[in-house]
């Protein structure tokens, strides 16, 4: 009886603790910005002015922001455009580069705005049932553009990126440009390789059957850690799915089992009492 | 001339034995856990953002599994100790650990089963995990139908404390298989899971925190509260039993 007690008051003081303290919210030990519709990571030493429902990390030093949002539209060009000029207070028109990539959770369409001289957009959109989920990187640097982007790999057996890098190059600058210094750089993200010149800064990974970019109109400092954030918030970013229905379906199995084998001991109960009377009633008949 | 006595209808009764205090609190504390355990898996434990809501399944799934352990553990006891001793109590204590242990693994298989659709994308796969939790099931429902077809009381015993302990085997290939073979995709909770493994759980302290209770709860107080029940009741029913025989004999 007294263990009875005792164990007891253990498990329901382990009840009240655990209701205090259980919680979720963290992926492979790394903080996520959580919303109803998207998971991306919280990016560390950024300003993060994230609502509710939006995700946004800027960094004021580098004049950039990361901006994760889900559009509830189904058009990808009008929802990418309507989450910039809402987000940024800026036209940023029509895009001057517009791509289809398949990445590991759909196909994504790279995008590349520029509103003026001073800000440009790097954006990866993807439809998520009649949502659109827009993934940008807006800088206003009036030094030179930083541009981000994916694309499908040409050549599946090169070994680097340095063939996708040369592509977009020579349709995003202008004039194209050689980047003649090569080294590989290890970040968060991955293995980078890194491509320059006096006046560009070009990065490359690989990554499955697609290749990862970042271009900067400048010798620039800041390209690896931009290019660093924004691909950890695109590779990061996922969905919760959303399985209620299979819980519910677990926890009505787990119902019906338990109430069969309780049930049982009542049904059980009242067929012995049934049994009982009618011995007695026929021992009495008899008697 | 000696007369056989008529049986009349006052000698046809079942000693009715009060249920014990200690059942009866052991009963509230079970209800009053379960819920509160539900509460603590379903609404106060955040919401895993890579598996979704159905990880909340984890909480009912693999504490019902060590329910389970605890009841075919007390049939395996019941069986050694009914062989040493002949004493039919133990019989009683071996056949409610099967039927309550058989309830739970049933539980743990389905809420499994149905946990591998939304992440593995099956509801099903010949995992050596999922297959030994599954021939558990069968070798103990087999007991069932088996005891329900030896008509002799005492062979009846004797056989299934017999089957009830080589039975066991299967519990423990169950819980160790994971460890034994690494071609497994089934999660490991405690220690590294398989290389292989999908969908795991990460036992953070959140999930520790609403585990915990649950896995007591459910190792202790629900095997236990069941199965004091079902000794009672089979209690009864032999006591029937006897009083059918021998109304019949009259």
């Amino acid at each position: 009886m007294k263990i009875t007690i005792t164990l007891a008051t253990f498990v329901f003081a382990l009840l009240s603790v655990g209701a205090v303290n259980a919680q979720g919210g963290e992926a492979n030990g790394v903080a996520y910005f959580r919303s109803r519709a998207f998971n991306v990571p919280i990016l560390a030493g950024w300003e993060d002015q994230s609502t509710e429902t939006v995700a946004q990390f800027h960094l004021a030093e580098a004049g950039a922001t990361i901006r994760t949002a889900v559009v509830p539209q189904d058009d990808i060009l009008a929802a990418a455009g309507a989450d910039l000029s809402a987000a940024f207070g800026v036209d940023f028109g029509a895009p001057i580069y517009q791509d289809k990539v398949n990445l590991a959770d759909g196909t994504w369409t790279a995008l590349i705005y520029e509103a003026n001289a001073r800000i440009s957009a790097s954006v990866m959109a993807r439809l998520a049932g009649s949502e659109t989920v827009v993934i940008s990187f807006v800088e206003s640097d009036p030094v030179g553009r930083i541009l981000m982007l994916a694309a499908t790999r040409s050549d599946e057996s090169a070994a680097d990126a340095s063939g996708e890098i040369a592509t977009a190059i020579d349709r995003l600058l202008d004039p194209p440009a050689t980047l003649e210094r090569q080294e590989s750089l290890a970040l968060p993200s991955g293995e980078w390789l890194l491509l320059s010149s006096e006046r560009y800064t070009a990065m490359g990974m690989v990554f499955g059957n697609d290749s990862y970019l970042a271009i900067a109109e400048l010798a620039g400092e800041p390209l690896p850690m931009l290019a660093d954030a924004f691909n950890r918030t695109l590779l990061g970013f996922f969905i919760t799915p959303d399985n209620s229905p299979y819980l519910a379906l677990g926890l009505a199995a787990t119902f019906i089992i338990l109430g069969t084998l309780v049930g049982s001991l009542f049904w059980r109960e009242r067929a012995l009492r049934k049994d009982l009377a009618l011995l007695q009633a026929l021992a009495g008949a008899d008697g | 001339m000696w007369e056989k006595p008529k049986l009349a209808a006052s000698d046809l009764q079942i000693e009715e034995s009060p249920q014990p205090r200690t059942l009866r609190i052991l009963t509230v504390i079970t209800v009053l856990g379960f819920a509160g355990s539900l509460y603590l898996g379903l609404a106060a434990a955040g919401t895993d953002i890579l598996q979704g809501e159905i990880q909340r399944i984890f909480y009912i799934h693999m504490p019902s599994f060590f329910g389970a352990f605890t009841a075919f553990g007390l049939t395996l006891i019941g069986g050694l100790i009914y062989l040493a001793r002949r004493r039919e109590h133990w019989d009683r204590i071996a056949l409610a650990g099967v039927e309550v242990g058989l309830a739970f693994s049933l539980i743990n298989l389905l809420t499994g089963s149905i946990w591998a659709r939304p992440i593995w994308n099956t509801w099903w796969t010949w995992d050596p995990r999922l297959t030994s939790a599954a021939i558990m099931c069968l070798t103990y429902a087999a007991y069932l139908m088996l005891r329900a077809g030896i008509d002799d009381l005492d062979r009846r015993r004797a056989f299934m404390s017999v089957y009830g302990i080589l039975a066991f085997v299967t519990v423990l290939i169950t819980l160790f298989i994971i460890r034994i073979v690494p071609e497994t995709i089934h999660p490991v909770i405690v220690g590294a899971s398989p290389q292989n493994a999908q969908g795991g759980f990460e036992a953070t302290s959140g999930v520790v925190m609403a585990l915990f209770p649950s896995l007591l709860l459910w190792l202790i107080f629900m095997p236990l509260t069941l199965i004091w029940h079902r000794i009672r009741l089979e209690k009864r029913i032999e006591a029937l039993n006897r009083l059918k025989t021998l109304a019949l004999s009259e």
